[in-house]
Order: C-alpha cells, then sequence, then structure tokens
C-alpha cells in the first residue's frame, strides 16, 4: 500500500483502525526509540476518567504543558512522557497509552478532519473553593472531585473574599452558599439543629467583625466582591444553591430581600420592581418568593425540590454539541463520553429558561421540558458557568447523607462536567472565530 | 278494580321489592359460593376464558366485589387490561361511592399508563365523597407501592388541603417520608403511625428497613423518644436485626417489660437471630424467655446459640442446670454432645473424660467414637498432646484421620499431617492456614512449625508468632508464608513495630513472593494508623507499581485516596 493511500485509509477508519494504526507505528517505531508522548484516552477505555484531570493537571503545574483533543475519544488529553507522569498514571490506575511523533500526527490530522480541535494547556489554574473553614469535604461535590482527582486548591471564605486580592485565583467555585443570606430558608425546618444555630451564629459573627449588622448585607458585599472577580476577568464556577442566590444578591444591591427570621426586617414588597438585573450575569425578570414559609428563593430553579407541591421529577440532561473550532469553550466545558447525563437534585437544580438573559450559552437541558441544566456565559473580561444541582452521583442528596464515594465512581460523566471547569482556565486564550 | 284484587297486587308487589332489596337468601348464597368456586377452580387451572365467563356470572349475581376482583385477576393474566374496564363502570354506575371498585379503577388506569384518566378518576372520587380521606389513601398507596413517591407527595398535599390535615393519613405520610428518602422525617411520622396502629409494625419495618446507615439514627432518635411504647420497642428491634445490629437489636427489646405479652416478641427475634447466626443475641433472647416459661427445649436452644457464639462457658452452665431435670435419652441425645463440645472448647479434658465415661454403656460406637476426637481437641487445647494422643489410641489407627492428621503436625511431621489433612471437615483460619502452609513446602518435617502451631492451637499467640518468625529460616520455600503469619499475630497483639519489621522482611528479601504485595498492604496500613502518611504512601504506591497485577491494587488505591481526601481509615 502506498503512503498516501495509507493515510486515507486511517483518516476514513473508525476506532479499531485507529488503534491498530497506533499500534502499527508503534511497532514500526521499535524498541529502541522511546515514546516522546502519553495520550490520555477519554472515551470507555479510560479505567478512571477522573483521576486523569489530576493527572493533566500535574503536569501543568511541574512546568509542563498538555494538549487537550477536544471531541477526540471523549476529550483526550495528550501528555509528554516522562517517568513521574507514566508513575503517578500507574499508581492511580489511569489509562495513558505511549505513542510517538508520527501517531500524534496522524490524530491531528484527524482532529483537523472533523469536529474536532487541539487545545493547548499551558499553566495549571489557581484554584480557590468558597467554603467555611469547618465544611467537610462531602459538602461539595467540587471539593470532593478536586481531591479525589488530586487538584490543589486553596479554601477562602467571607474573610478572604472581603479583604484580600482575588485576582490571586484564576477560577473560584461556590456551592450551595446562599448570598441573599437567609442560609437557605433552612431556619423553617431545621433552626434547633445544633449545626444550624452553629452555622448561623459563624456568619453573624463573621458580618460584625466586618462592619455589617446582618448576615444578608454581608453576603450581599461578599457577592458584590465576586462579580467584581468576574468582571476583572476571573472565572466563576457555580454550583446548586449558589447560583441562585448569587444572581439574587447581585440583582438586588440596595433591595431587602430577605425574610424577617434572617435581618428582622421584612422583605421590601416591592423587591421584584426594583431588583436591578443588568448586575445579573445569567438572569432577567425573576420573581422572587417573598413568602418566609415556602422553601424557594426565586423561579429560576426549575424543580423547586425543598416545595413538595412544586417539586418536579428528576428526569436526564442531554449535554450540547458545539463546533469545536468556532466555540472551543463550549466544547471544553461538554467534553464526555456520556451525552446523556441522569439528573441530580440540589437547593437549585435547574435554571428557568423563561429567566435566561440572551447570549446566555446553554450547555446542557433535559429535552422536553422548560429548565436547563448547564450555563455558561461571559461577563466584562471575564467568565462564568453554572451547574445545577448538588452531587453528580447522589441524586437526593439530603442533609447528612454519607459522602459519595468516588473510588466508586470513578467514570462519572456528571463529575466530569465539574472537571472540565477546573480545566478550562488552563487553556491557551486563541483568538475567538465567531 | 276490587278491593281484593287491589290487595293482591299490593301484597305481590312487597314481596317483589322484599325479592329485590333484601339479603340473599341462605339457598341463594350457598348457589353464589358455588359459582365464585367454580370461578376460582377456571382460574387457577389456567382456563382464562372460561374464567372470564365464570367471573362475568358472579358478576351478574350480585356479587360484584368478587367479580370485578376476578375479571380485573384474569383480564391482566390475559393482558387485556382494559377489557374490565366496561363492567367496572357499570358497577360504579350502581355504586358510585363503592372504595373498592374505585380502587380496582385506578389500578387498572395505572396498569394501562392511562396516568391522567387515573388522575381524573381519583378527582372525581374525591367529589363524590368530599371529606373522605379513603381517596387520597387509596391513590397514595397505588402510588407508592409503584415507587412514584414524589405524586404520592401531591396527593397528600391535597388531602392536607381538602381534609384540613393528614392526621387520617398518617401511615401514607409516614411511608412517603420513607420512599422519598427523607429519613428524618420518616422516623416521627412512623412513630405517631405506630402509635396510633398497633397492626403497622411490620409495614414500618418494611418501610424503613432500607434507611442508609448514616440516616439510621435519626430513626432510632424518633423511635427511642419517651414515652417508648412497646410497638416501637419491638419495631426498633425488628429494624436493628434488619439493620445488621442484631445486639442493639436485643438490647431495645430486654427492655419490654417481663411478662408474657414480651414472650412472643422474643421468640421471633430468637429465631430470626438463630437464622441469621447472630448467635450470641439469640441465647440472651431464649435466656429471657426461659425466665418467663422455664423450658428444658429453650435451655437446650440457649446453650447450643452459647456455643455456636464461640461462648462454651455459658453453654457449660446452661446445661448444668438442665440436665438433672431430663430424661436419660433426652440427656443422651440432646445434652451430651453439646456438653461434650463446650467442654472440649474450653480444653476441660478432664470433665470430657469423666462424662463420656458416665455415658458410655449407651453411647453407639459412633458417637463414642466423635467424643474420643472431641476429647482429644480438649487435650489439645490445653497442651496436653501425650493425653489427646493416648486417647485416640484404639479409637483409630486411620493415617488420613483429621484429629491424627494434627498431631501429627503438632509433632512436626508434615508428611503425616499432609496425608490428613487433604478434606478436612472444617475451614477455620487455621485450617486454612495449616493447608496453604503443607501445600507451600516440600519438607517433610519440621518441628519447629509444629510446635508453633501448637502454641497457635493453645491460643498462645506470642509464642506462636516468635515460633513462626524462627521456623522461616528453616524452610526457605515457606519463609514468606510463616513471616506473614507472624507478622499478622504480631499485628493482632498490637506489637505493629515487630509487624512492620516482618512485613519489612518479606517485602525485602521474599520480593517474589505471595505474601510480598500483602505485606506492603498490611505495612503501608499500620503505618496510616500511626499518623505517618508519607511512609504509608510510599509502602501503597510501591505495592501498585511493583505488583500490579495484585488482587491488593485497588485496596492500595483506596488507601491512597483516603489519605488525600482525609476520609476516614
Amino acid at each position: 500500500m502506498k503512503r498516501t493511500a495509507w493515510m486515507n485509509w486511517a483518516r476514513r477508519g473508525d476506532a479499531v483502525r485507529r488503534i491498530a494504526l497506533v499500534a502499527a507505528l508503534l511497532g514500526a517505531a521499535g524498541r529502541s526509540v522511546p515514546a516522546q508522548h502519553l495520550l490520555v484516552p477519554m472515551d470507555d477505555s479510560q479505567q478512571n476518567h477522573l483521576k486523569a484531570y489530576g493527572l493533566t493537571f500535574g503536569v501543568l503545574k511541574a512546568g509542563g504543558k498538555a494538549e487537550w483533543f477536544l471531541n477526540y475519544r471523549g476529550g483526550s488529553f495528550l501528555l509528554p512522557d516522562d517517568a513521574p507522569t507514566r508513575r503517578r498514571a500507574a499508581v492511580d490506575g489511569i489509562t495513558v497509552q505511549p505513542i510517538d511523533d508520527g501517531a500524534v500526527t496522524v490524530i491531528r490530522r484527524e482532529v483537523a478532519s472533523a469536529n474536532m480541535d487541539a487545545v493547548t494547556l499551558e499553566k495549571a489554574p489557581r484554584i480557590a473553593i468558597y467554603a467555611p473553614a469547618k465544611s467537610p469535604p462531602w459538602d461539595d461535590a467540587v471539593t470532593l472531585a478536586l481531591k479525589y482527582a488530586g487538584i490543589e486548591f486553596t479554601q477562602i471564605w467571607d474573610d478572604e473574599v472581603l479583604k484580600s486580592d482575588l485576582g490571586k485565583f484564576d477560577w473560584i467555585h461556590l456551592f450551595h452558599e446562599d448570598f441573599t443570606g437567609q442560609l437557605n430558608k433552612l431556619y423553617l425546618g431545621f433552626r434547633d439543629a445544633g449545626w444550624f444555630m452553629e452555622q448561623r451564629d459563624r456568619d453573624l459573627a463573621t458580618a460584625q467583625h466586618n462592619g455589617f449588622q446582618t448576615i444578608p448585607a454581608l453576603k450581599k458585599a461578599v457577592a458584590w466582591r465576586l462579580h467584581d472577580f468576574v468582571q476583572k476577568g476571573g472565572f466563576l464556577f457555580a454550583m446548586c444553591g449558589a447560583t441562585e442566590t448569587i444572581e439574587l444578591a447581585m440583582a438586588a444591591q440596595g433591595v431587602d430581600i430577605a425574610g424577617p427570621f434572617s435581618d428582622g426586617t421584612p422583605v421590601d414588597p416591592d423587591a421584584d420592581s426594583k431588583m436591578d438585573w443588568t448586575n445579573a450575569f445569567a438572569f432577567q425578570g425573576v420573581h422572587l418568593e417573598m413568602s418566609a414559609g415556602v422553601n424557594a428563593m426565586s423561579d429560576i430553579d426549575g424543580h423547586q425540590v425543598n416545595v413538595p407541591a412544586r417539586r418536579q421529577a428528576l428526569g436526564q440532561f442531554t449535554l450540547f454539541n458545539f463546533s469545536a473550532k468556532f466555540d472551543p469553550v463550549a466544547t471544553m466545558l461538554t467534553q464526555n463520553h456520556r451525552k446523556v447525563v441522569p439528573d441530580y437534585y440540589g437547593v437549585t437544580t435547574s435554571f428557568n429558561r423563561a429567566v435566561l438573559k440572551s447570549g446566555v450559552t446553554v450547555l446542557a437541558s433535559e429535552d422536553g421540558s422548560p429548565w436547563a441544566k448547564y450555563l455558561h456565559g461571559d461577563f466584562g473580561r471575564g467568565s462564568w458557568t453554572y451547574l445545577g444541582g448538588h452531587d453528580p452521583e447522589d441524586p437526593q442528596h439530603n442533609i447528612g447523607a454519607a459522602p459519595t464515594d468516588l473510588g466508586l465512581h470513578t467514570g462519572s460523566p456528571g463529575y466530569r462536567l465539574i472537571l472540565n471547569n477546573v480545566l478550562f482556565p488552563a487553556a491557551k486564550k486563541k483568538p475567538l472565530k465567531t | 278494580m276490587r278491593r281484593g284484587a287491589l290487595q293482591r297486587l299490593a301484597a305481590m308487589l312487597v314481596v317483589a321489592a322484599g325479592a329485590l332489596w333484601c339479603p340473599l337468601s341462605p339457598v341463594a348464597a350457598q348457589a353464589q359460593n358455588v359459582l365464585v368456586q367454580r370461578a376460582m377452580d377456571l382460574e387457577n387451572a389456567g382456563k382464562w376464558r372460561d374464567a372470564v365467563i365464570a367471573w362475568r356470572t358472579v358478576l351478574s349475581t350480585g356479587d360484584v366485589a368478587q367479580g370485578i376482583l376476578g375479571l380485573e385477576r384474569v383480564y391482566q393474566q390475559m393482558g387485556q387490561d382494559d377489557s374490565v374496564l366496561p363492567p367496572l363502570d357499570s358497577a360504579l354506575a350502581r355504586a358510585p361511592k363503592d372504595r373498592l371498585l374505585h380502587g380496582a379503577q385506578l389500578r387498572v388506569l395505572r396498569s394501562l399508563g392511562r396516568d391522567r384518566d387515573a388522575r381524573a378518576a381519583f378527582a372525581a372520587w374525591t367529589q363524590l365523597v368530599p371529606n373522605d380521606p379513603t381517596p387520597y389513601r387509596e391513590y397514595a398507596q397505588q402510588l407508592l407501592n409503584d415507587g412514584r413517591a414524589t405524586q404520592a407527595d401531591t396527593v397528600l398535599q391535597e388531602a392536607s388541603q381538602a381534609l384540613g390535615g393528614t392526621k387520617t393519613l398518617v401511615i401514607e405520610v409516614a411511608q412517603l417520608r420513607a420512599a422519598l428518602g427523607l429519613w428524618g422525617q420518616a422516623g416521627p411520622a412512623w412513630r405517631e403511625a405506630l402509635l396510633s396502629e398497633m397492626y403497622l409494625e411490620q409495614a414500618a419495618l418494611y418501610s424503613l428497613a432500607p434507611a442508609p446507615r448514616a440516616r439510621r439514627d435519626s430513626i432510632r432518635a424518633a423511635l427511642r423518644a419517651p414515652p417508648m411504647k412497646a410497638p416501637l420497642i419491638r419495631t426498633l428491634g425488628a429494624l436493628e436485626l434488619a439493620w445488621g445490629a442484631p445486639r442493639e437489636g436485643w438490647r431495645v427489646l430486654s427492655a419490654l417489660t417481663a411478662a408474657d405479652s414480651a414472650y412472643p416478641t422474643w421468640s421471633d427475634f430468637a429465631d430470626d437471630a438463630e437464622r441469621l447466626g447472630a448467635w450470641l443475641p439469640a441465647r440472651d433472647a431464649l435466656v429471657a424467655m426461659m425466665a418467663l416459661q422455664p423450658s428444658p427445649v429453650l435451655t437446650v436452644r440457649a446453650a447450643n446459640a452459647a456455643l455456636n457464639g464461640g461462648e462454651a462457658a455459658s453453654a457449660v452452665e446452661l446445661l448444668a442446670k438442665v440436665a438433672p431435670t431430663l430424661k436419660p435419652a433426652v440427656l443422651r441425645t440432646q445434652v451430651l454432645p453439646l456438653q461434650v463440645r463446650a467442654l472440649s472448647a474450653l480444653g476441660r479434658g478432664a470433665e470430657v473424660e469423666a462424662l463420656v465415661a458416665r455415658h458410655a454403656d449407651s453411647l453407639d460406637a459412633g458417637t463414642r467414637h466423635g467424643f474420643v476426637r472431641q476429647l482429644a481437641w480438649a487435650w489439645i487445647r490445653s497442651g496436653q498432646i501425650e493425653k489427646a494422643r493416648a486417647a485416640l489410641v484404639g479409637a483409630t489407627g486411620d493415617d488420613e484421620d483429621e484429629v491424627t492428621a494434627w498431631l501429627a503436625l503438632y509433632d512436626g511431621d508434615l508428611k503425616k499431617a499432609r496425608a490428613g489433612l487433604k478434606r478436612p471437615t472444617e475451614s477455620t483460619t487455621q485450617v486454612v492456614l495449616a493447608i496453604a502452609f503443607l501445600s507451600r513446602t516440600k519438607a517433610d518435617s519440621a518441628q519447629g512449625v509444629g510446635a508453633a502451631f501448637l502454641a497457635l492451637a493453645r491460643a498462645d499467640t506470642n509464642d506462636a508468632a516468635r515460633r513462626f518468625e524462627r521456623s522461616a529460616d528453616e524452610l526457605p520455600d515457606a519463609a514468606a508464608l510463616l513471616l506473614g503469619v507472624a507478622a499478622r499475630l504480631r499485628s493482632a497483639r498490637r506489637d505493629d513495630a515487630g509487624a512492620i519489621g516482618l512485613w519489612q522482611r518479606i517485602v525485602i528479601d521474599y520480593a517474589a513472593a505471595p505474601e510480598a504485595a500483602e505485606a506492603d498492604l498490611e505495612w503501608g496500613r499500620t503505618l496510616r494508623r500511626h499518623g505517618d502518611a508519607t511512609g504509608a504512601t510510599t509502602r501503597f504506591e510501591h505495592l501498585i507499581l511493583t505488583y500490579p497485577r495484585s488482587a491488593l491494587v485497588p485496596q492500595a488505591r483506596r488507601e491512597l485516596d483516603g489519605l488525600r481526601t482525609g476520609a476516614a481509615e
């Protein structure tokens, strides 16, 4: 077979042919020539998808470079072949395939000819997680995922957000914090629970030593600092209740939207009309839940899990396909070996499409439903991503539930969405094509 | 018309009306029973078409409930569920408030996937009986049975609004809380239900048993809250047993007042605990029952449970109390074997010997042979090998006898031991260890190892560990195995420093041995337990990289994950 015909055969070929070709190239290289790259496949052949992100992060942290082959075998990574990387892959049980330059060339040709792209990852992002000091790691899926994958992060809380330079972080994550300062309205059912009282006292003390009279005032100020972080070029990733409440807090600067149980004063009866949605990232025209007796914040959440009469059943959401070459950001955020993912509840589970701002990119939604699950957008010089729900592998996730053991969910597609967000800020910026 | 004719007509009308409205006469009722029985027979025989005709006949004779339910079952078998709807609609037109018919209608519509129609039928039913909780209860129950908890929740919310509360639906509310995984609320809800209806204990058990481990305390707290009435105690006791905590279950149930009313509960618990192999809680329950109603049968069961649970002394004590009261035949067949086993387990050879001698005349050869083996074991356990050997003289000359094999092993005669332990009757840790050792070495004698096994039989683990370690030098082909045994014994004695030294020896000197990966893992675990995360990480990584095909690699990875995430060991 002539070389050109052979390459054409390879380009046309399916996955089996590709493997055969890579193996042939490896064989041709012989034992005397070492592989120069490690391909980390992210399709079903991968034994531990979650730790593969940690492996890639580790390479970047050590000063190395990596490539992310978007849409190629589930969003594979190309890493330099060196002893520490091989060692970590072996220890963590991550599937890697040593390949040489020839095989990489073949892959690049395939990437160039299809809806795929290669993105250079050049710098480990500096990550912060907004969580109180005593927060158990299993309270937050992101903390859980980062710890499991072995990705370093700094834990920050209200004092750090208000007083330190957030510019030292590339990426800040928020989970189910209530930025309206109403402690997720858990007052209704848990006001006598020890953990709730401790949380309330802690937040009140933080508010007072930062010069705020109430928890809602403190949390609004924190939300506004995070708003500035994004505006100045930071990347914010939020899940669960933080998505909805930070939006409300940003839009409600100067408006009392907190119930009397949290600040001693009633909600402003005209709060709905006074909200300034130009301050918010994702939503507009939202109606607040004014009743202190209803455990919901607004009509942003489509599932309303804590309001039995309104609660919607869980379904499954579908990740959208984007053009890897024209929408690399959206493509990065949706890299997965599964396109349909079982849904899971959170304080905020989903996002009502009717209140989305135009320009917001819907990354995933449930077919036929009025809600979206996964959103992304730009704001100022930065960007933000919202993922609804609390824990992708614990659909009901009740307070006090046992921690999720990620060792049992090494290929979790839901957790992959979180980790896509962690690596996204590491990507070398390309000029946008759209 | 004449007056007389009018009177006759009126009398006829009264008779006719009586025929319409009076209950069936005994003759008619008997005829209907025959029809029902015939329909049942046809149904049981799988003659569906004939059964349909028969159930329609039942329906036409006035037994609407039986007829409709029969048709529902038969049409379901035929895959024609919707065929029951026309007769059901007719029946409902005649008896629009009949609960049973409405329940059947909801059931059939749901099974056909006609959820909207089911919902409409439910709504129509609630309008017919506005203040009656029955429609809500029936529909919510059916939805719960289907696992559609959120829809059941909606129904109960509606009930709450329509009836001004859910007091009449406590069972459904409790089931719903559990079905939704709201365990913190399910406990109190079931408490309320159990205090209102005693017969719900089994339903509560079924509903609460799936609670995950982390949420069980909230259920325990709800059921234990004062006043702790008997239904709550019984339910919690059964739950603890279902949750794999029989000891805790008995602790709860033992709080029941010692009265005849407690006896059946304790008896059920003892039966279940015996079935689950929870021998010591079973023993305690049986002893409590004995205090209420003394019985030799219970005593023997309690002794057997104690013996199986490893408390031979307790068995001896129980049997001593009951033995004098029994007839010789019962004593010989039911009590004596247990006494011999218990005394043997305690190493009280002299007492076994005396007991067997006392009943020698009435024992058959097979039983006597078994007792001799128990006697030999008793002597072995007390370290008196010569007496054990003497006991076996005449009882068996068979080289393949298991007791003989053990004696040979203790003597260091590995060849004879190997022959006798080919097909062991038990699979205890010691048996498995002995077989592993014998198959590992080609040596035919090893007195040091024999002495080590003997020390182990005497439960002198310190001496056994020392001897196994020393024997490793004598038997290079089994050295790693012997060092591994010594390390495990030292670890069990909390001599971690000694154990680490042995594991280190295995990993360094016998890196190719099957025990090397285990040694790495245990070495790492011990270091982790002592807070040496770096050292532990080194060991786990060494295991993964050196023995990538070992079955222990996933465990090593989990240990590493635990170190990284700070999860509890």
